[in-house]
């Protein structure tokens, strides 16, 4: 199990943060239309396993979708500050990344 | 959201959501309806005897024995909001140690899909007509009536008298025997 678990967290699965909220706005949108277009076609043919159904397919598209961390949710990423020379040892180094990390959210 | 479980818990959590409002949405759409139909009750013989009810400790009670005759249609009390009926025939009556009696005589499952028409002539009913004592005997007044379950997908679980009952006159005389 261990094993399994040691593989699968090398594979890289982060998105930056407008990627996140893209995938997020996209399999809110596909669910809603999805649950929508079910709602109609089961009232139509009046088999509500139809819209079950329909919703299911829903949800296989917007894992596809939203799920692998595709390359276009990956654009933005945040903007580190240069790293500056080590002024004395190495806790200094992860002082200043931890500035740059600030500094940028404030920038936005 | 940064990690495929974290998006795909989101995920489902919605999927979920959306699942539960078009059920309510499905039950929304049903809520009006009245499920009335109309049922022909008939019952071509009726006897009565005496007998000891093995079920209960041997005492001697009155046991019914009416054939019957259905004749209802009920395919249009089913929708998408509909999973299946459940139908049964009850006799009512009262007798001198009870004041209302009801005995399930006959039922059926119809699930979506299969035929509602119900046509049965000279059925023998499913249940006994075990009565509480000897109230059968010359019993002016029983009354037989159609019920339904209307089992839904969501929403209510409904019991509704389906219209058109039968009143029957039991005989005076026990029966003998086998008859």
């Amino acid at each position: 199990m261990k094993f399994l678990t040691d593989l699968t967290s090398r594979i890289p699965t982060h998105m930056d943060f407008e990627g996140q909220r893209r995938a997020e706005r996209t399999f809110q949108f596909v669910l809603a239309i999805f649950g929508l277009a079910g709602l109609a076609w089961g009232y139509i043919c009046q088999q509500f396993s139809q819209t079950v159904l329909i919703l299911a397919a829903g949800f296989a598209l917007s894992a596809l979708l939203t799920l692998p961390p595709w390359p276009m949710y990956r654009r933005s990423q945040l903007r580190w500050q240069p790293v500056r020379p080590a002024a004395a040892t190495g806790e200094a180094e992860t002082g200043s990344k931890q500035q740059g990390r600030k500094q940028n959210k404030k920038d936005k | 959201m940064n990690t495929f479980l974290s998006r795909l818990n989101s995920l489902f959590a919605m999927t979920m959501t959306v699942l539960a409002g078009l059920t309510f949405c499905c039950f929304l759409s049903t809520v009006h309806h009245t499920h009335h139909s109309i049922a022909k009750l008939d019952t071509p013989s009726v006897l009565v005897r005496q007998a000891p009810d093995y079920m209960i400790g041997h005492e001697i009670n009155d046991l019914g024995h009416m054939t019957l005759n259905i004749d209802a249609d009920l395919n249009h009390l089913f929708n998408w909001n509909v999973k299946q009926l459940f139908v049964y025939i009850t006799a009512h009556y009262k007798t001198e140690k009870n004041a209302f009696n009801q005995v399930v005589l006959w039922d059926k499952i119809i699930r979506r899909g299969e035929s509602a028409r119900l046509q049965y002539s000279r059925v023998n009913p499913k249940y006994y007509f075990w009565d509480d004592g000897f109230g059968l005997r010359g019993n002016p007044n029983v009354t037989l009536a159609l019920q339904y379950n209307v089992i839904p997908n969501s929403g209510r679980l409904l019991n509704i008298y389906a219209e058109g009952r039968h009143v029957v006159s039991m005989p005076e005389n026990y029966i003998k025997g086998r008859a």
